[in-house]
């Protein structure tokens, strides 16, 4: 019931109420570090780092006379709980104590190399250098506790934080205060070094709390949407009808100015090309600026893209596929596939289809950005700021070493935040206001502005022998490709000279032995004048895999071969899939190992009830040479009044290799899963009138809780290198359900999302 | 307020003398309420309720007039009013007076107990439920007979019927009313909103046996109570439909529905919680009129309206017609067995352009 | 007119518009950023607050909709943070990226407060309309099993 309020009660003025009353609230501005950056992974205050000596062998790390080690990261947090899964690799390494590691999470800074977090490779290319690190940490503290103790370096051990000898012991922290430890570490000297074998470990593998958990769990955590300095304006973008070929006519904001808080609206000159066609509408409140931008009218001059559509999109692709000479062929072994399959006695051909995916990263886009001291400052939640400095150096025409980028929690990344774009505008609004400018996407206009993941055509083709056996494979892709969007040096030259993005291919290029085999990137140029076409959790796999599992299951049916033997038998781990160290040892013997390890937790070859079936899927992630050996079995239940698909179970088996942090590993796994199924069954947008058609919740719908079905995760053991685990599990589990819909009721659906209607309309055609 | 004839606005009742009541004498006052004659002998407009009033006593009167000449004097002008012509003269009204208007005070009926009848008092003298709950003939006049409490549109709002035209699933028993028009709360018929609101909130102030009376005389306007069975078969049936659309499936209103309201209206298999106001039970779903439904979708619901303190969020802006038109669809489908609402989504545009209004 | 509630066990008078919505007012002007915006339009409860002990997307209620009422935020949970839900959700590691969680978190105290033993279907009923787009349900569903159990005969905070 409603409670009275007293009024001698404490009151609390909002600061915008403070301000209306107060006349002396003009903007005079204080840079007090915003609640920021550096502390994006809060601890408590007793390992606050005093002054004082500082070991710091390497940029890695340093630990104090406290013997407090705090570890530089240079990765964004955004769920996988890297910075817990970096330091184990380092404090292991260097033997410290658990207990008094902090993380550090570190601004843009050249000395940093590239800053990318993506393509679940963190852990995988971290692993080197932070095992480096530890062991030159380690090394050093033995030699210097050595000398303190009195002791031969030889008959010391460093456990938990301390150098021991004999029973008597030297914390890191003294020696830190007393010893000499000026040593420092150069590239070379760090490759030298001798890291632990695996059964030396002490961290790696255990289970361990994931440090950046607690604060979320109290609404402590910082977000780049959390971040505020005084005196900032607010700012929401209204949204060209186009992504590039937009130009601002006229703005009347006539109607805007009677929305209290509004400011003005200002068109953006972009030198970088980033944010074409962009108005900025600013305000003193993010709500006024919301309301103020609905307000606001724009004339554009726009391009053709405009208009376009799905259909669009797809008759262009079907149109380029169809030309032999298009696109970029890969080096898959060489070989004339085109004489193989004129040899061949049959041969079997499908085209299969994917529909645009949303990144819908809970935390939309967003950015602060303000100039201090000659320096432009952009605070945000990025996933590669290697990639986007050079961006903002163009459009701000600033020398890079003037931009520096502060780091936050990503509220959600899948891959949204590798595209940096969203900071171009905001640090274009501050330049133009001299003020700090924090700009905030609604949902929608997040949804619109949005790289992606790329709707696709795909056709494959398998010939056989006179023996049935695969003698020829042939796989081509088109898609809009985020490489060539966004970081154009990164694309490949194929064997046939013509450059290509491997994010849009990767996948086809399989470990299976199907014979000569062509595999074929086209980019869709029409998808990509349309929209940026952006990576998303998995990338290529996220489409490659959809058809090239549902492929080979076809294939398998087709010569009368139950779809698990076919498999196995091409997995022969000769050639080219032999694989090699350290990344790949085994080959695709691994990729057979986990596809037979859950085909037998699964129970392959029961008998199911009507309308149900099993259906498999195996990859190797996304890169041949960082290979995630996944293996998926979905049981399902198909409803064929209602076209429904029910997925009672999935099972799961990756072969990563050394796993770090065991829970954390399967958090990313559970994760990637459930994007899997959310791929297969509940998401997936069109494209019209230039845009998505879905941008929120009520349209857009995405994995509930109510969705998640029964499931059975398990690693294989091993102590190989570590690969990465974000991604990989996602691109198993649209074929195995597409395939257990096969087993189920005989219906082959080769379009993603597979919805009931689909279900339904195959039923009828049957 | 809001009337098929224009927009009516209430006038200055403080003791102001220049635009209030301060120079108008208690017998003046009384002409007013007995007889819908304002001080300077013009007709009042029926939509301040005489008809209703001319049943208080003199002594209820008096002690009306005496707590507003307490009240702090304001200055303010009266709002002219929006009548369409020729209604807004007001020598008309005589006309519609002779028709319509039955002066005299409320003649307590001798078959039933004196709680009944001091609950009929409070209910048709100073409360004029029926004011509301009554539909009207094409001159504004309430129909008498059968018709008395059959529901009727006001303010944009549906007021339901209070006999047994009601179409809730389980009937209005003494404690449920009590627990709705007391307490702001009904664990199956949901919160007073809209107009219902602030009245509720009125007769919160009447002592405990003017509430009893109060309730007494509402309830034997359906004339007699459900059997006990009836309303535990409409509470399975409800938790059924509760809980059958709430797990994994791709019906797409189902899924929608799930998204946006269960998190508040889902109930389990224990029971009905009065704080999740159950869809399968409450009157807004059953109606005839989709109105309130639409509305509180649209608008929500205030801390101060209904169960106080409590919200109901405002769908309106983030919905699209069509979408807020889907839930109300999807609920009547599947929550009644009444015939579907025709034209929603024109209905859901038609009531969003209104606004909310004072609700 | 500004519009008056506690939030927090606090009274606080803000001068907002009567239709910005809450969400804005306690992120911005309150300076509680534990709240979060997601989708705007009360379908992914990354907004969710307490009003009058009752989850509610603060996104889409707006502030003349909150007067006199007594709000909680993820902040006021608990002077420690230390709610058995919150318990439940560092035990079993819930949050990835975590910018749901705390829409989760508030969500989830009003589910056990309605349903102490809640069963599949009333998870399911009730936190569907909480997105969690780095897809941590299984874990969620385990963390509110746990915290019922934890809190089976216990005093609820709020």
């Amino acid at each position: 019931m409603n409670r009275p309020l007293r009024s001698n009660e404490e009151l609390v003025l909002s600061r915008r109420t403070f301000l209306i009353s107060s006349a002396a609230a003009t903007a005079v501005f204080s840079f007090a570090p915003p609640a920021s950056a550096a502390n994006f992974l809060p601890l408590p205050d007793p390992f606050k780092a005093e002054g004082g000596p500082l070991f710091e062998p390497t940029i890695w790390f340093s630990i104090d006379a406290n013997g407090i080690t705090s570890i530089n990261i240079a990765k964004a947090e955004m769920g996988q709980h890297i910075g817990t899964a970096l330091a184990r690799i380092l404090a292991d390494e260097l033997e410290a104590d658990w207990s008094q590691v902090r993380l550090v999470g570190v601004d843009t800074d050249p000395k940093w190399g590239p800053m990318i977090t993506g393509g679940s490779t963190s852990v995988w290319s971290t692993y080197p250098v932070f095992s480096q690190a530890g062991a030159a940490g380690r090394m050093t503290l033995i030699e210097e506790g050595a000398k303190l103790l009195g002791v031969s370096p030889q008959s010391c051990v460093a456990r938990q934080g301390r150098v021991e000898s004999d029973g008597r012991s030297i914390g890191y922290g003294e020696i830190v205060r007393r010893g000499d430890l000026s040593r420092r570490f150069n590239a070379d000297d760090l490759k030298n070094l001798t890291t632990k074998t695996p059964d030396k470990r002490t961290l790696i593998g255990k289970p361990t709390r994931a440090l950046d958990i607690p604060p979320k769990t109290k609404g402590q955590a910082v977000y780049g949407i959390d971040a505020e300095v005084e005196g900032m304006l607010f700012a929401r973008p209204k949204l060209p009808p186009t992504r590039y070929g937009s130009k601002v006519l006229a703005i009347d904001d006539t109607a805007a100015r009677k929305v209290k808080g509004y400011v003005r609206s200002i068109a953006l000159d972009d030198p970088s090309g980033t944010v074409p066609g962009w108005v900025m509408v600013i305000a003193e409140s993010y709500p006024a600026a919301v309301k103020a931008t609905d307000m606001v009218q724009v004339s554009w001059r726009n391009d053709e893209t405009a208009h376009v559509s799905d259909k669009d999109l797809q008759a262009h692709a079907t149109m380029l596929i169809a030309d032999p000479a298009a696109g970029a062929v890969l080096n898959t072994g060489g070989g004339d596939v085109d004489a193989a399959f004129g040899q061949a006695k049959s041969s079997i051909e499908a085209t299969y289809t994917t529909a645009g995916v949303l990144h819908f990263q809970l935390e939309p886009v967003n950015a602060m950005a303000f100039e201090r001291d000659g320096v432009m400052e952009i605070h945000t939640g990025n996933q590669a700021q290697s990639f986007i400095l050079p961006v903002l150096s163009k459009a701000l025409a600033l020398p890079p070493e003037k931009i520096v980028m502060r780091s936050y929690l990503i509220g959600g990344g899948f891959g949204r935040r590798l595209n940096g774009d969203y900071s171009v505008p905001a640090a274009l609004a501050a330049k133009a206001l001299q003020r700090p400018v924090k700009m905030i996407l609604t949902r929608a206009d997040d949804s619109v502005l949005d790289s992606i993941r790329s709707p696709t055509v795909q056709t494959l083709r398998i010939g056989f022998d006179a023996d049935q056996n695969p003698v020829a494979m042939d796989h081509a892709a088109v898609a809009g490709w985020p490489t060539k969007a966004m970081v154009p040096i990164g694309l490949v030259k194929g064997t046939n000279g013509a450059l290509y993005d491997p994010f849009s291919i990767a996948g086809a290029d399989h470990w299976y032995d199907m014979g000569i085999t062509r595999v074929r990137a086209i980019n869709n140029d029409l998808a990509q004048k349309s929209f940026r076409p952006g990576w998303l959790r998995a990338v290529a796999p996220g489409w490659t895999n959809w058809a090239l599992e549902s492929f080979i299951d076809e294939a398998a049916h087709k010569i009368g071969q139950d779809p698990l033997a076919f498999r196995l038998a091409r997995f022969t781990s000769r050639g080219i899939n032999a694989g090699s160290a350290p990344n790949a040892v085994g080959g695709a013997h691994r990729q057979a190992n986990v596809l037979r390890r859950v085909a037998e937790r699964a129970g392959w070859g029961r008998k199911l009830p009507a309308n149900s079936g099993l259906g498999l899927g195996t990859s190797f992630g996304q890169d041949r040479e960082m290979p995630t050996w996944c293996a998926c079995a979905a049981e399902v239940e198909v409803d064929r009044k209602t076209g429904v698909v029910s997925v009672r179970k999935l099972w799961l088996d990756i072969d990563a290799g050394s796993i770090i942090d065991p829970d954390g590993a399967r958090a990313q796994a559970e994760g990637a899963m459930l994007w899997g199924l959310s791929m297969a069954l509940y998401e997936g947008t069109d494209f019209a009138n230039g845009k998505v058609r879905d941008t929120n919740l009520d349209t857009y719908t995405p994995v509930r809780i109510s969705d998640v079905p029964e499931f059975d995760i398990a690693f294989v053991d091993s102590t190989e290198v570590p690969m990465g685990l974000g991604e990989p599990p996602t691109t198993v589990v649209a074929p195995a359900i597409g395939n257990a819909i096969f087993a189920a009721t005989g219906i082959r659906l080769r379009r993603l999302p597979i919805r009931p209607s689909d279900v339904l309309d195959a039923i009828a055609h049957t | 307020m809001k009337s098929p004839f224009g927009t009516l606005y209430s006038t200055n009742i403080t003791p102001d003398r220049e635009t209030g009541i301060g120079a108008w004498s208690k017998d003046a006052f009384r002409r007013a309420m007995h007889e819908g004659v304002a001080r300077d002998g013009s007709h009042l407009f029926p939509g301040f309720p005489y008809d209703h009033f001319t049943k208080i006593s003199d002594d209820d009167v008096d002690a009306i007039y005496a707590f507003l000449m307490t009240q702090p004097a304001v200055h303010a002008p009266a709002h002219p009013n929006e009548l369409m012509f020729p209604l807004g003269i007001r020598a008309l009204q005589a006309g519609w007076k002779l028709l319509f208007f039955r002066s005299g005070r409320f003649e307590p009926s001798t078959d039933h107990d004196a709680q009944w009848n001091r609950g009929a008092y409070i209910a048709e003298a100073l409360s004029h439920c029926s004011a509301c709950h009554t539909p009207r003939n094409p001159l504004g006049a309430e129909w008498g007979g059968a018709s008395r409490y059959t529901g009727a549109s006001v303010d944009g709002w549906f007021a339901p019927a209070i006999t047994a035209a009601n179409p809730s699933p389980i009937p209005w028993t003494p404690d449920e009313l009590r627990a709705y028009l007391f307490q702001g709360l009904s664990r199956f018929h949901g919160t007073p909103s809209g107009p219902m609101s602030p009245a509720a909130h009125g007769l919160t102030a009447l002592s405990i046996s003017d509430q009893d009376a109060l309730v007494t005389y509402i309830a034997s306007l359906r004339g007699g109570n459900a059997p006990p069975q009836a309303v535990a078969d409409a509470i399975t049936r409800a938790l059924d439909v509760s809980a059958a659309n709430t797990g994994r499936q791709i019906d797409p209103d189902a899924r929608f529905y799930v998204e946006a309201c269960a998190s508040c209206h889902y109930n389990g298999r224990a029971g009905i919680n009065p704080s999740r106001p159950d869809l399968a039970l409450n009157s807004a779903v059953h109606l005839a009129d989709s109105a309130n439904l639409i509305r509180v979708i649209l608008f929500g619901i205030d801390a101060p309206e209904g169960a106080g303190g409590v919200v109901m969020p405002a769908f309106g802006p983030g919905f699209s017609d069509a979408e807020v038109a889907r839930i109300a669809a999807y609920l009547r489908r599947t929550r009644t067995n009444e015939p579907p609402w025709p034209n929603l989504e024109k209905t859901v545009g038609k009531i969003r352009a209104q606004g909310k209004g004072e609700g | 007119m500004p519009t008056n509630f506690r939030i927090n066990g606090r009274f606080v008078s803000v001068g907002e518009d009567t239709d910005t919505p809450l969400l804005w007012v306690i992120r911005d002007e309150l300076g509680l950023k534990g709240t979060k915006f997601g989708c705007g339009i009360g379908m992914c409860g990354a907004c969710t607050v307490h009003v009058g002990g009752r989850p509610t997307r603060s996104c889409i209620t707006p502030i003349s909709a909150v007067d006199g009422a007594e709000i909680t935020t993820i902040e006021g949970l608990h002077p420690e943070g230390d709610h058995p839900v919150q318990q439940a959700w560092r035990d079993l590691q819930v949050p990835q990226c975590g910018y749901c969680q705390s829409g989760q978190i508030m969500q989830a105290v009003t589910l056990l407060k309605d349903f102490p033993t809640p069963t599949d279907a009333d998870i399911d009923a009730v936190m569907a309309g909480n997105l969690c787009r780095c897809m941590t349900y299984p874990r969620i569903r385990a963390a509110i099993k746990a915290a019922a159990a934890r809190s089976v005969g216990q005093v609820n905070h709020e």
